[in-house]
């Protein structure tokens, strides 16, 4: 199916030039990440216009993930994982899938208590972000291992792997 | 010449440290400096992306009421001012780890990247590049706190235009030389076990179970 959307694959495996889904994630993690710690910050020093730098950092974390996922799923697709990599991806993508549950709900919530006191913040929400952060950290681990440890769709592993050896 | 090139070879700075290195050539298992650098970009692309919806608010307002999203300017300004400024702080690392883990790379031999470089070549652009685009900006963060603190206090559009469009300059830069990064890990193999064990001529179904 997916040989007729696409354009033949290159060196790295891929239909375009070299993997998108480490770009896109650039805005999930780091969106993320920077709203929680805006949380954080904006509760224990009192600087409460933070929350609203925050919820936009939030919104767009959001919007990022869906187009990690659908680039994520193609990449995974085709990266051909071998070994212990295999149970990593399965993970990792069902963590991606998860984060964009919870980044969602995350972000309902916080748009009804925005529109209630943008001024305020309960202490819930900081255990949310503590949740957020810790499962964002946890799915960079894992990806970081499919790329830095396992190599997939580096131009090496690829040549390795249509050669039959891996 | 063959006695001073065995000379070398034994006195590379790198073999100092090789016996604490593993398969990817460092210390520890996963390299660092990407992993800021998904901060650095983040940061910086989301902070002018919203100094952009600040700008060209009155264009927008509309819109965020059709969808019953209440919005202010300010609010926007203020994502571009704090993303700017995390961003800032944060790149001061991200080129210190990216400069160690440059020290102990070892790019695979014989490649040419797509950009038509050799590993080398390319280490020194993404070397050289990244300390610029940190001076680059830290400067940006200074501009726009004068623009935010001092020359457009009291306005609405809180950025000039030649900022944004500054920015957008910045962003392209950021992508050159972000794709030369990414070719020193998938076309070099720099810090990648498993290109770095295929290289050594290792077997990964043993080497990486």
């Amino acid at each position: 199916m997916l040989e007729h959307l696409l354009p033949p694959l290159n060196d790295h495996n891929l239909p375009w030039m070299d993997t998108i889904h480490p770009i896109v994630v650039h805005f999930v993690i780091s969106m993320a990440l920077i709203s929680v710690f805006f949380d954080f910050i904006g509760v224990i020093a009192g600087k409460r216009a933070l929350f609203e730098v925050s919820w936009w950092n939030l919104l767009f974390a959001t919007t990022a993930i869906f187009v990690a996922i659908m680039f994520g799923q193609v990449e995974a697709g085709l990266a051909n994982p071998y070994g212990a990599s295999r149970d990593i991806l399965n993970i990792h993508s069902t963590i991606g899938w998860s984060l964009a549950g919870i980044l969602s709900v995350l972000t309902a919530w916080r748009y009804v208590l925005r529109a209630k006191d943008p001024l305020s913040l309960p202490l819930a929400f900081l255990g949310a972000d503590s949740l957020l952060a810790a499962l964002v950290v946890a799915q960079v681990y894992l990806g970081d291992q499919l790329i830095w440890v396992y190599g997939l769709h580096t131009v090496k592993v690829v040549e390795a792997m249509r050669a039959g050896l891996v | 010449m063959q006695f001073f090139n065995v000379v070398l070879q034994s006195e590379a700075p790198l073999n100092q440290i090789a016996a604490g290195l593993g398969a990817n050539d460092l210390p520890y298992s996963l390299p660092i400096h990407p992993n800021l650098v998904h901060l650095t970009i983040g940061l910086f692309v989301i902070a002018i992306a919203f100094d952009f919806a600040g700008a060209l608010y009155p264009l927008e307002k509309r819109i965020f009421r059709f969808l019953a999203l209440p919005v202010t300017r300010a609010g926007f300004h203020d994502v571009g001012w704090y993303n700017l400024l995390a961003c800032s702080v944060i790149s001061f690392f991200t080129v210190a780890a990216g400069f160690y883990e440059m020290l102990t790379a070892v790019p695979l031999p014989g490649v040419i990247s797509t950009f038509g470089l050799e590993g080398f070549v390319s280490m020194l652009w993404h070397g050289v590049g990244g300390v610029l685009l940190l001076a680059l900006i830290v400067l940006m963060t200074i501009w726009r706190g004068y623009q935010r603190f001092l020359w457009r206090k009291d306005l609405g559009r809180q950025v000039q235009w030649i900022y944004l469009f500054s920015g957008v300059l910045m962003m392209g830069l950021m992508g050159i030389h972000g794709t030369v990064g990414a070719q020193l890990a998938a076309e070099f193999g720099v810090h990648i076990t498993a290109d770095q064990l295929l290289a050594a001529g290792a077997n990964l179904r043993e080497a990486l179970p």
